[in-house]
């Protein structure tokens, strides 16, 4: 059976993977930040482990369609090492193209956004 | 090469069983029964005596008279033609249809149809389990209501309804009753059908024949009520113009007599593959039956598993073919109206999993896909917030 894959390769790996996904035990240098919820269809929390500036580390956990988890699991992948200043790459239409994302779910990568801004929100000006 | 997935979405549609396979075969080349059975020749002679031998065949699966039998192209266009027919040609004298919320779109978008074309309509709702009380039928029904259109067997959770009871309710009251027959038939005893509905709608996919032909049962009293929806040579008594396929009727038919052989040792097995089903899942915590467990249809089971995304789970289960409710409205993404009409909230209506077997599902098929759903569920748990 050959049957074409709805997902994208790209998606399809990150989905089966999900290597990101869990949470930090809190501490002084953890913030979090959520968005969406079950009854939406679509919750995505990211927990980001910072190191002075930068952020040292990124979990998330999420409840979602194949394409929430796979870009909510390649962001935290893609975190680390980033600065307050730009601590994710590109943006929602970005994370579409890349997963080829259909066009009727750009909404639930909305929600995904949304979960990084929160964290960022909770993300102090300074860090010791 | 590895292992095809376990089948486990013969509710959707079933394989063709190779012995009708080999009886179409022979409706198809120059070598074979090609000829259009409404000609005078011997060509034509051959095709029609197949077609004949095959509406006998039908017919006996209902316990209905042959020429009760009107060729279709499936359980749709019979749904619609019993549903849209009959009210279209009493416009003038009933314009009120009772039907349910759980019914297949088969039967709820011609209805809606009819609402819009300004037929009054009562959409009953079913008790938490699926069920729709009789009593409640005979309760919407007016002196002018025209039909109630209640299905057998539904679709998603396998619900069995009381059609015998439901039949003398609108015969006592003067009222035509369309059963959606698809899901019943070649699970359940369907025998006795016809001595219970005017207008039994079924087709040759969900029961191992082929996908494109389907009948429905028109009791002969109901005949007067009815007109054709689609005009042409006036084939099938004039209800159902168009070539008839032979081939198609031909696999009908041999499907039909194998169901009506086999189906009570099929069903037997098919509920005891069930049980073993839900006694697998059920060893995860949070997992909620949508199907009655000790009745319904032996070949569905229908599960919501709490605190998991219906699409994830069904993209995770690489190695299970199931369907999220319907797989006739499953493209739209929405969760199952059947299950929200039932009281599930979205969220479990969303999570829910439609296992549904067939003549050759077997033991191993059933361990294979439980042990899949557990570990995918668990996966997708441990990831939730």
């Amino acid at each position: 059976m050959n049957a074409p894959d709805p997902l994208s390769p790209l998606t399809r790996a990150s989905f089966a993977s999900l290597e990101r996904a869990g949470r930090f035990a809190d501490s002084a240098g953890v913030v979090s930040g959520e968005a969406g919820s079950p009854a939406t269809g679509t919750h995505v929390r990211f927990h980001l482990r910072l190191a002075g500036s930068r952020v040292a580390e990124a979990r998330f956990q999420a409840y979602g369609c194949p394409h929430t988890l796979a870009v909510a699991n390649w962001l935290a992948g893609e975190m680390a090492g980033r600065t307050r200043e730009a601590p994710w790459p590109g943006a929602p239409p970005d994370w579409a193209a890349r997963f080829e994302v259909p066009v009727a779910k750009l909404g639930r990568l909305l929600v995904i956004e949304d979960a990084l801004r929160a964290c960022l929100a909770a993300w102090p000006e300074t860090v010791e | 090469m590895g292992r095809s997935p376990v089948y486990l979405d013969n509710a959707a549609t079933t394989a063709v069983d190779p012995r009708v396979a080999a009886a179409m075969n022979e409706c198809l080349t120059a070598e074979g029964v090609f000829g259009n059975p409404s000609a005078a020749h011997a060509y034509g002679r051959e095709a029609a005596r197949r077609v004949a031998s095959a509406r006998r065949e039908v017919a006996a699966i209902v316990g209905a008279d042959p020429a009760s039998i009107v060729f279709t192209s499936g359980a749709t266009e019979a749904a619609n033609l019993a549903l849209l027919g009959s009210a279209r040609a009493n416009a003038d004298r009933r314009r009120h249809l009772v039907t349910a919320r759980t019914e297949h779109r088969a039967t709820l978008d011609p209805i809606r149809q009819l609402e819009k074309e300004g037929f009054a309509v009562t959409w009953l709702t079913p008790d938490r389990a699926g069920r729709i009380d009789p009593g409640a039928v005979r309760a919407a029904l007016r002196p002018d209501t025209l039909y109630a259109s209640i299905m057998h067997v539904n679709n998603e959770t396998g619900m069995v309804q009381d059609i015998a009871a439901i039949g003398q309710v609108c015969r006592e009251a003067g009222v035509l009753y369309h059963c959606d027959l698809a899901q019943g038939i070649g699970k359940l005893p369907t025998t006795e059908v016809a001595r219970h509905v005017d207008f039994g709608s079924f087709t040759a996919h969900k029961i191992h024949g082929p996908k494109g032909v389907g009948a429905l049962y028109v009791a002969p009293g109901a005949r007067p009520w009815l007109r054709p929806i689609m005009y042409g040579g006036g084939q099938e008594q004039g209800l159902r113009s168009g070539t008839i396929p032979t081939h198609q009727v031909v696999g009908f038919g041999r499907a039909c007599a194998i169901a009506l052989a086999e189906g009570a040792s099929d069903s037997a097995r098919m509920r005891e593959l069930r049980g073993a089903l839900w006694r697998a899942l059920a060893t995860l915590p949070d997992v909620l039956p949508n199907s009655a467990l000790d009745e319904g249809s032996p070949a569905i089971l229908n599960v919501s598993f709490a605190g998991v995304e219906g699409e994830s789970l069904v993209a995770g289960l690489t190695d299970v073919a199931v369907s999220t409710g319907s797989a006739c409205n499953s493209a739209s993404g929405e969760p199952s109206y059947v299950l929200r009409a039932l009281g599930r909230d979205t969220e479990l209506a969303q999570a829910s999993l439609r296992f549904s077997l067939g003549r050759w599902t077997t033991l191993d098929d059933i361990e294979r896909a439980a042990q899949a759903v557990r570990r995918e569920v668990t996966r997708l748990r441990a990831v939730a917030p």
